[in-house]
């Protein structure tokens, strides 16, 4: 079991700042994930909890205890590499054991903890097979059996399934998060991808030039924004941001008034409503139709602005055709000047 | 003259065969995305379009023109590659601009083709910058802005957007879809993700195993799959397909589920269809096109996925359906491996919890189970 805090952690690589000023605590058992677009911290992040980096400030405490300048090998945390790293010439089971060998773990031992591993993973069954006979998920689950068997406190996953194609993705997302919960352990996780960090994570944090700008369940984090910059990285199609003036001449309306103190309203495409508009005035028009299938994306222009709805079935709106576009205010959020969530009442359209 | 015909086209590598006789249309100005999995026979099918492979059987024809023989510089196709072939030593003005200044164009038009290329694809403020150190969504952008600035009258894409990240592969399904548009090219676009697909194409084919299992709207290969496969690639997730035998319950047609009971009474299309089955049958449903409701399939909830504005719930319940033979090619097993519905995110449902799952009737499509291919037309 393992908690591992981080207490004002920085890093800086030269003059850039890759990690700024970091506080979080994971908690035992927990699915972390560290989220953020490209060169955002998170793979620092991960070699300072492994070791191979020391942080420039701050702490660093796994259990409770400081591991500044502790060698990787004696803060037991396991990696699991992104391209998993297999060797292809052992079998399975040799992958798994390789690690205990290589650290002369008792015979009797290794047998215990591969069993213990393989059972877990439930993989007894491809134990003897060698990796290019093994499924993709196959090999992450004995990827994975290699880093338990060492029995770590926690284990590290850097990106691990971003270069399968999309529809295993969404298989091994669930089957991750199924393993997990099976084999217990904390787990931090790295990803660029909002959907499968919104998917697999207990709670997650969200990076941004190396500073983390939220931490919460990604449920909260997405009904709750804290700016607008952390609205627009989850959610898909991204959150529609709009200067309160667009709203004034007419681009969405809204069932009530803006916060005061606003300068940006902010609505997920799920909360527009598109009526089809016969009248007179100002008026927004259908530019893009895109089917999903279950869902439809339509994007509108209204006065200088664009908007993207996502709307539920198969709705038959036509490229050119006017609508109106509304929203209860309910569901808008509302930014200050420097981006600031001012309040969200989180209401029900 | 850019319209684009493959008839009876093959491709065999020794003994195996990549791609079994596929006949396909597409129109002068027609987007078309050729989607499948790996080793389905799209990008065979897409290189024999190019030049770079030769068919072992059948035609390929430019408008009229046949072309066998043709090489591939003189088909006048654009081409972009999953990995973006940049040249580093260049800005990227001059990688934009390097095909047009190769067949000689006079320096002005160079230079404004260059440039209303590079506004296109939001690439101006980067003209002046070396290639090397651009990010790889950048340089996949300078990629297709190297090959558009040709404007060819046929614009192949071989999964273009496989290797940038997820948030500007979604800003670049809208950017392509605009190009496309705006220049009228004939377009063929390879991918295994139905979402692009989905999203860009005005038509997809839709291949497995070298056959061309269905050509149409992505709402007709959404709506009416004309079989399994189909049903499960298309959609995220795919189709639910359940293996059952029709029943005639004295009130109306079901579908007998074995141990997940039976299905709810089906509306009259879809009982038709039934009726037709000589035998056992696949009984799918969107996991979009359903409701919790009293009489619905019993499943228990096994993992919940909250998503931002959707909410999927996988069921438990292992499934396996198949093989089954479509053409001449065996499919699957398409594994199940469980139950999948999709909610709006104010979903009341915990893990453990049994949840009653009746499919939208008039939504619901049927397959032979000995052939995988759809019962009926809906």
């Amino acid at each position: 079991m393992a908690e591992i805090a981080f207490r004002n952690v920085s890093k800086r690589f030269g003059s850039t700042v890759a990690v700024d000023d970091a506080s979080f605590t994971v908690g035992d058992n927990e699915f972390f994930c560290l989220f953020g677009p490209p060169l955002s911290g998170k793979t620092t992040i991960l070699r300072l909890i492994l070791g191979l980096e020391q942080p420039d400030e701050g702490e660093i405490l796994i259990d409770g205890r400081r591991v500044n300048g502790i060698s990787p090998a004696a803060r037991n945390v396991a990696m699991v590499f992104q391209n998993l790293a297999l060797f292809p010439h052992m079998t399975a089971a040799g992958n798994i054991r390789f690690p205990l060998i290589e650290r002369g773990v008792a015979a009797d031992v290794i047998a215990a903890r591969l069993d213990d591993a393989a059972g877990k993973l439930h993989i007894g069954h491809i134990l003897h097979k060698y990796p290019a006979h093994l499924s993709g998920g196959e090999r992450q689950r004995v990827a994975i059996a290699r880093a338990l068997v060492r029995d770590p406190a926690a284990y590290l996953m850097d990106d691990p399934i971003s270069a399968l194609d999309a529809r295993l993705r969404e298989e091994t997302r669930v089957e991750l998060k199924r393993i997990q919960r099976e084999a217990g352990r904390t787990l931090i996780y790295v990803t660029h991808d909002q959907e499968e960090a919104m998917s697999v994570a207990d709670r997650m944090a969200i990076l941004d030039h190396g500073a983390i700008r939220q931490i919460g369940a990604p449920r909260e984090i997405y009904d709750r924004p804290a700016t607008a910059y952390v609205a627009r990285l989850l959610g898909a199609p991204m959150m529609n941001i709009l200067a309160v003036e667009a709203v004034s001449a007419g681009a969405v309306t809204l069932d009530g008034a803006l916060h005061p103190g606003a300068t940006d309203i902010g609505l997920r495409p799920e909360d527009l409503r598109l009526t089809p508009w016969t009248g007179a005035g100002p008026v927004a028009t259908v530019a893009e139709v895109e089917p999903l299938g279950g869902h439809t994306v339509v994007t509108v222009r209204a006065a200088g602005s664009i908007l993207r709805a996502l709307l539920r079935g198969q709705p038959a709106f036509r490229v050119d055709t006017p609508v109106l576009v509304s929203c209860a205010v309910a569901r808008a959020h509302f930014f200050g000047p420097t981006g600031q969530a001012l309040s969200f009442s989180g209401g029900t359209a | 003259m850019s319209a684009i015909r493959l008839d009876q086209l093959g491709k065999r590598f020794g003994a195996f065969t990549a791609l079994h006789a596929m006949d396909l249309s597409i129109a002068d100005g027609e987007f078309m995305a050729l989607l499948g999995p790996s080793g389905c026979g799209k990008s065979t099918t897409m290189n024999m379009i190019a030049g770079m492979e030769r068919p072992s059987a059948g035609r390929i024809l430019f408008g009229d023109r046949d072309m066998a023989g043709v090489a591939m510089g003189r088909r006048g196709v654009g081409f972009v590659f999953q990995n973006y072939a940049i040249f580093t030593h260049m800005t990227v003005r001059e990688n934009l601009s390097y095909g047009l200044r190769m067949t000689g164009r006079p320096g002005s038009e160079v230079a404004s083709r260059t440039a209303a290329t590079a506004e296109l694809l939001q690439l101006t403020p980067l003209l002046d910058r070396p290639s090397a150190g651009l990010s790889v969504n950048i340089l996949q952008r300078v990629a297709i802005g190297r090959s558009a600035v040709m404007e060819p009258a046929i614009f192949l894409l071989d999964e273009p957007l496989s290797n940038v990240d997820a948030a500007f592969r979604a800003v670049m399904r809208t950017e392509l879809k605009q190009l496309q548009r705006q220049f009228r090219q004939t377009m063929i676009y390879v991918t295994h993700d139905q979402l692009e697909a989905m999203t860009m194409a005005d038509r997809i084919a839709v291949m497995d195993h070298g056959v061309l299992q269905q050509v149409g709207t992505p709402l007709d290969v959404y709506n009416n799959p004309a079989n399994v496969f189909v049903a499960r690639f298309i959609g995220a997730p795919g189709m639910n397909l359940l293996p059952g035998v029709p029943l005639d319950t004295g009130a109306g047609m079901a579908v007998d589920l074995g141990p997940l009971g039976r299905s709810p009474v089906l509306p009259p299309a879809q009982a038709a269809a039934l009726r037709g089955a000589g035998g056992p049958v696949i009984y799918g449903f969107r996991p979009e096109q359903v409701a919790l409701a009293a009489g619905g399939i019993a499943l228990q909830t096994e993992v919940i996925e909250r998503i931002g504005a959707r909410t999927i719930v996988h069921f438990s319940g292992p499934v396996k359906v198949g093989p089954v033979k479509v053409g001449p090619v065996k499919v699957g097993p398409v594994k199940v491996d469980g139950v999948k519905a999709v909610f709006d995110n104010d979903l009341a449902l915990s893990v453990g919890e049994v949840a009653h799952l009746a499919p939208h009737g008039g939504d619901v499509r049927l397959f032979d189970a000995a052939t995988g291919r759809a019962l009926g037309g809906h």
